[in-house]
């Protein structure tokens, strides 16, 4: 094993070992702050090894993992979703004398896992970090006892993880036993050599078995029936953690098994995805009308926009993929960084003790009023979700729709059209319901760490909806360095 | 870099007035009505400067914004971007006006809705990048939609959600539309463009370019409005604020026109000329609706809303029957309709601050206690049905006289639109000012004169001499029957020869 391909996976070396030190902290001195501070500070040195991991991009590290660009760009993506959750999960966990060490633990273990699977080219490698981010989610998700929300939450998020692993798994043995490999960019080529038609047959019905294993985790229809449940049971970080590290991270799968398996070439399979792309857009947008709690809403939303992100997966030829790498992750960025708000401020205005958080969005009437900063803030955000231009929102769908335009893909496109305009509906009335005029809620106060987050999100949201280039050249370089 | 400074005196205006009114109540409005008179100097002395240069498409900046795609921050302007900058500047002035007493809650944000909207109206006219046409044409919605959602009436969040969703959905087709043509550049050239002048020399293939024109057209048709998509039309003017209708009816509805003639006639002038009949259609069917369905109403704000329908009916008929006096024809009732609906809908303010009703069966007898106000409402509903002498006798005329030599059963159809307006118009004095008086009111104010002589002496005037508004068409220039153009080919000078003096300026 050369250096570089140790520079490769330093990241999630840091995290491993911030691991184990975490667990050596917690014998040595129990500090709720401590352990706080250092799982923060852990995640930003791994992100910082960036400088470290760019030489080394295009490299196979080990069998098991491949970076290229684009998974950088996903890493980074997932550090910064998860300082954001270290950071304000503090305020909303303190409500006693309690120490959550183990939440910290979790969320390290999360991240670790997140960040393996977006780099894995390994069906072995998938799926372990693949449970790692699940079971470690699950104690998460689960994670204030005392509310039985959050409880059934757990239990749903288990029973239903499990069998999607096990649906995901029994993909991978199908694919194996076609192919007799692994290894993502082996299995199209062994695919182009198998004349025999049973074989193929194989082939397809394991692809189809583990995209239906990924989609479930990124809750795309028909397979997103726990979303909204598991959202609203969860603790607020958590859905936060949920919505923004988890759903990156089994996008970058997608994709990344989808370009290098050149599955797009397979017609079935771009039927399969064309119509859960279809279903997921409209699906997530119809239900979210009728949602009176925010974090139920922001889960059919992410259904959506789920279903928004599949239109990257149609490319008709291997020279479109450029752009959808691009897109791809221009879109995971802007997505992550309107939830990240949204969370935030909801975090913020919750405590765990509190029978359930304060989610409802009610609430939130006449906010604009009594603090014009938040009440922006969050309006910047939620226009951007729906994708109106100023915001970064509105780049990530230009993007897509470059993308789909591209490719011809004119029925997702008007599913596209016609999703946003279905969710211009419940965004606009949160946003109107901001503006009401009956102060019925006291100010929700906010401490100016979260004041700070949130003012910082929504003026990255603006400067990328108003000058892309500050980023888009970032996000080429990540996407052009891809394994094609 | 002029235009640009207009965009932001009234952008940065609008955030000034915003803090000016949070330091002391009352600056706002000054703050607003002083950055609009300022942007309308800029453009005045810029127009004093360049006066005959406006013939021809005058580049003014052309800055890379976004380099992936190559897009620019591309300004230009010539007569129909000038004119119509003017109208909406001069509207702009009557609608702080307007507000001046109307608004009392939130002062200061109103004004930087308002002044924002505007800014964004301006944006529209001047972009030559296709997608920096797209920015403004939805910047201008936001701070609309929430001029209508905060200070609007009773049932303003229904109207201002419909009317977001309808122009957002429609302009989001154009946005394909507009990625379509970069692509089709990138095919032909191996380059992005979103540049206007390159895409106006693209060669399309019928298919594409019909395809390419209907995406175009269904936008600008849901703002102009026309028939089967105007349905947001009657909610959104009828729940908006004075000021709000105000903007709406007088240049948010023109940016339609605007785009039609810009845009589906300019970039795509085959397919219009296929499409033209249905266009036609379209247009008959929407003069003679709006006019039925105005004659229904009994609010106000609601009648004059599908006014407006028919009235901007009669453009779409004359932009697609390629005929050079319909054109003009178009380019008056433009101007005509904006001032008269503004005229009108700000009476429709002054009513409400006075009744707080816009119900046309609680007004009635008016007449005896405001005298002033009843004979502006008057003179304005004669400018609307077309009364000659005033503007919109000019431009309607001339659109029936254009069109009638291509489409001649449609123009017979129009003229009963004509005189439905006169029935629905002499309907809406009638209600509110005449009959016995079941209302007492006080008569107009000082402001309220300004604003209304203002409107109407302009009605007046221009429609004396509606020459100088055509002096700045002249014959050859930029003849919307591009379509035709295999005809006359020789009569035409190419409209596209632009003269680039961004280096300068």
């Amino acid at each position: 094993m050369s250096s570089l391909e140790l520079f490769a996976i330093a990241p999630q070396l840091i995290l491993s070992l911030a691991i184990v030190l975490q667990l050596l902290l917690i014998a040595v001195k129990r500090s709720t702050a401590l352990i706080q501070y250092f799982t923060a500070i852990s995640i930003v040195i791994a992100a910082g090894a960036t400088p470290l991991v760019l030489p080394a991009v295009n490299t196979q590290s080990t069998i098991l993992f491949y970076l290229d660009g684009f998974s950088i760009g996903v890493n980074l993506l997932i550090f910064l979703s998860a300082v954001i959750v270290c950071l304000i999960s503090g305020r909303y966990l303190a409500i006693s004398q309690e120490v959550h060490d183990e939440y910290y633990v979790l969320l390290l273990l999360v991240v670790l896992g997140a960040s393996l699977v977006s780099i894995a080219n390994h069906f072995a490698s998938v799926f372990l970090g693949l449970e790692l981010l699940s079971i470690a989610l699950i104690g998460m998700v689960g994670y204030l006892r005392s509310r039985t929300q959050s409880l059934e939450a757990g239990f749903k998020y288990l029973i239903l993880s499990a069998t999607a692993s096990s649906v995901l798994l029994f993909g991978m043995a199908m694919i194996y036993g076609f192919s007799g490999d692994m290894h993502f960019n082996y299995v199209s080529l062994s695919y182009t050599g198998a004349v025999n038609e049973q074989m193929r047959l194989l082939f397809s019905a394991g692809s189809v078995l583990l995209i239906a294993g990924i989609a479930f985790k990124l809750s795309l229809v028909p397979f997103h029936f726990w979303t909204p449940d598991v959202y609203q049971g969860a603790p607020a970080p958590v859905s936060m953690l949920l919505a923004t590290v988890s759903k990156t991270a089994m996008f970058a799968v997608l994709v990344k098994f989808w370009f290098f398996a050149q599955l797009y070439a397979n017609e079935q399979l771009m039927l399969i995805i064309t119509v859960i792309a279809f279903a997921s857009m409209l699906v997530g947008n119809l239900l979210a009308l009728q949602q009176t709690n925010i974090k139920r809403l922001l889960a059919y939303s992410s259904i959506a926009h789920m279903g928004y992100l599949l239109v990257t997966l149609k490319v008709l030829a291997a020279s479109s993929t450029q752009l959808a790498w691009e897109s791809a992750l221009f879109y995971l960025l802007t997505y992550c960084l309107a939830n990240l708000l949204i969370f935030t401020f909801i975090c913020q205005t919750s405590k765990a003790n509190a029978g359930v958080d304060n989610d409802d969005w009610q609430h939130w009437r006449g906010l604009f009023w009594q603090s014009p900063v938040q009440a922006s803030a969050l309006i910047f955000a939620l226009l951007s979700l729906a994708g109106i231009p100023l915001t970064a929102g509105f780049i990530g769908k230009f993007y897509l729709l470059t993308t789909a335009v591209d490719n011809g893909s004119w029925r997702l496109l008007a599913s596209l059209v016609a999703g946003s305009g279905i969710g211009l509906y419940y965004y606009l009335r949160i946003i109107f319901v901001m503006f009401a005029n009956a102060n019925v809620q006291q100010a929700l106060p906010l401490t100016r760490l979260s004041q700070a987050l949130i003012v910082s999100l929504s003026l990255l949201i603006l400067v990328f909806g108003i000058l892309p280039d500050i980023i888009s050249a970032e996000v080429r370089l990540f996407a052009l360095s891809n394994f094609g | 870099m002029i235009l640009t400074q207009m965009v932001l005196v009234l952008f940065v205006g609008g955030i000034l007035a915003w803090a000016g009114e949070n330091h002391r109540p009352n600056m706002g409005r000054w703050i607003s009505l002083m950055a609009i008179i300022f942007a309308f100097a800029l453009l005045l002395d810029f127009a004093h400067s360049n006066n005959e240069l406006f013939h021809q498409y005058l580049t003014i900046a052309n800055i890379p914004w976004i380099t992936t795609f190559n897009i620019h921050y591309a300004t230009g302007i010539d007569s129909l971007s000038f004119i119509l900058i003017a109208l909406t500047l001069l509207l702009g002035v009557i609608c702080v006006l307007v507000s001046w007493q109307e608004i009392t809650d939130n002062t200061g944000f109103y004004y930087f809705n308002l002044m924002a909207s505007i800014a964004g109206i301006v944006g529209v006219f001047i972009a030559t990048d296709l997608f920096l046409f797209f920015f403004f044409w939805e910047a201008m919605l936001l701070p609309m939609t929430a001029l209508i959602a905060i200070w609007g009436h009773e049932n303003r969040h229904y109207a201002a959600i419909k009317f977001f969703i309808f122009t957002q959905v429609s302009s989001l087709l154009m946005l394909i539309a507009i990625i379509s043509l970069a692509l089709i550049h990138h095919q032909q050239t191996g380059s992005y463009s979103f540049d206007y002048f390159a895409l106006k020399q693209m060669l399309l293939s019928a298919d594409v370019e019909f395809y390419l024109m209907l995406a175009f057209f269904i936008a600008f048709a849901v703002k102009l409005p026309s028939f089967p998509v105007h349905t947001w039309l009657p909610d959104a003017h009828t729940q908006a604020p004075t000021a709000g209708s105000v903007l709406l009816a007088g240049v948010l509805l023109k940016t339609g026109a605007y785009g039609l003639i810009r845009f589906v006639l300019e970039l795509f002038p085959k397919a219009s000329a296929e499409f033209a009949n249905v266009a036609v259609l379209l247009g008959v069917i929407s003069i003679l609706y709006g006019a039925k369905m105005a004659f229904a109403q009994t609010d106000f704000k609601r009648l004059v809303a599908y006014s407006s329908i028919s009235h901007m009916g009669f453009v779409m008929l004359a932009l697609f029957s390629f005929q050079q006096i319909a054109y003009h024809g178009a380019l008056l009732t433009i101007v005509a309709h904006g001032l008269s609906s503004a005229a009108l809908f700000s009476m429709a303010g002054m009513l409400y601050s006075r009744l707080h009703s816009r119900d046309l069966s609680q007004m009635g007898g008016m007449f005896s206690s405001a005298p002033r106000m009843g004979g502006m409402l008057l003179a304005f509903v004669a400018a609307a049905f077309g009364l000659p002498g005033l503007l919109n006798f000019v431009g309607e005329f001339m659109i029936l006289t254009g069109s009638f030599k291509v489409y001649p059963t449609s123009v017979i159809f129009a003229a009963i639109g004509l005189v439905g307006s006169a029935i629905y118009g002499m309907y809406l004095f009638q209600q509110s000012f005449q009959g016995p008086s079941k209302q007492v009111i006080v008569d107009l104010s000082k402001r309220e004169i300004i604003i209304c002589l203002s409107l109407l002496a302009l009605l007046i005037s221009l429609g004396l001499f509606p020459e100088t508004l055509l002096m700045h068409f002249p014959e050859q220039y930029r003849v919307a029957a591009n379509a035709t153009a295999t005809a006359t080919a020789s009569a035409l000078v190419p409209a596209d020869s632009v003269i680039n003096l961004g280096a300068n300026l």
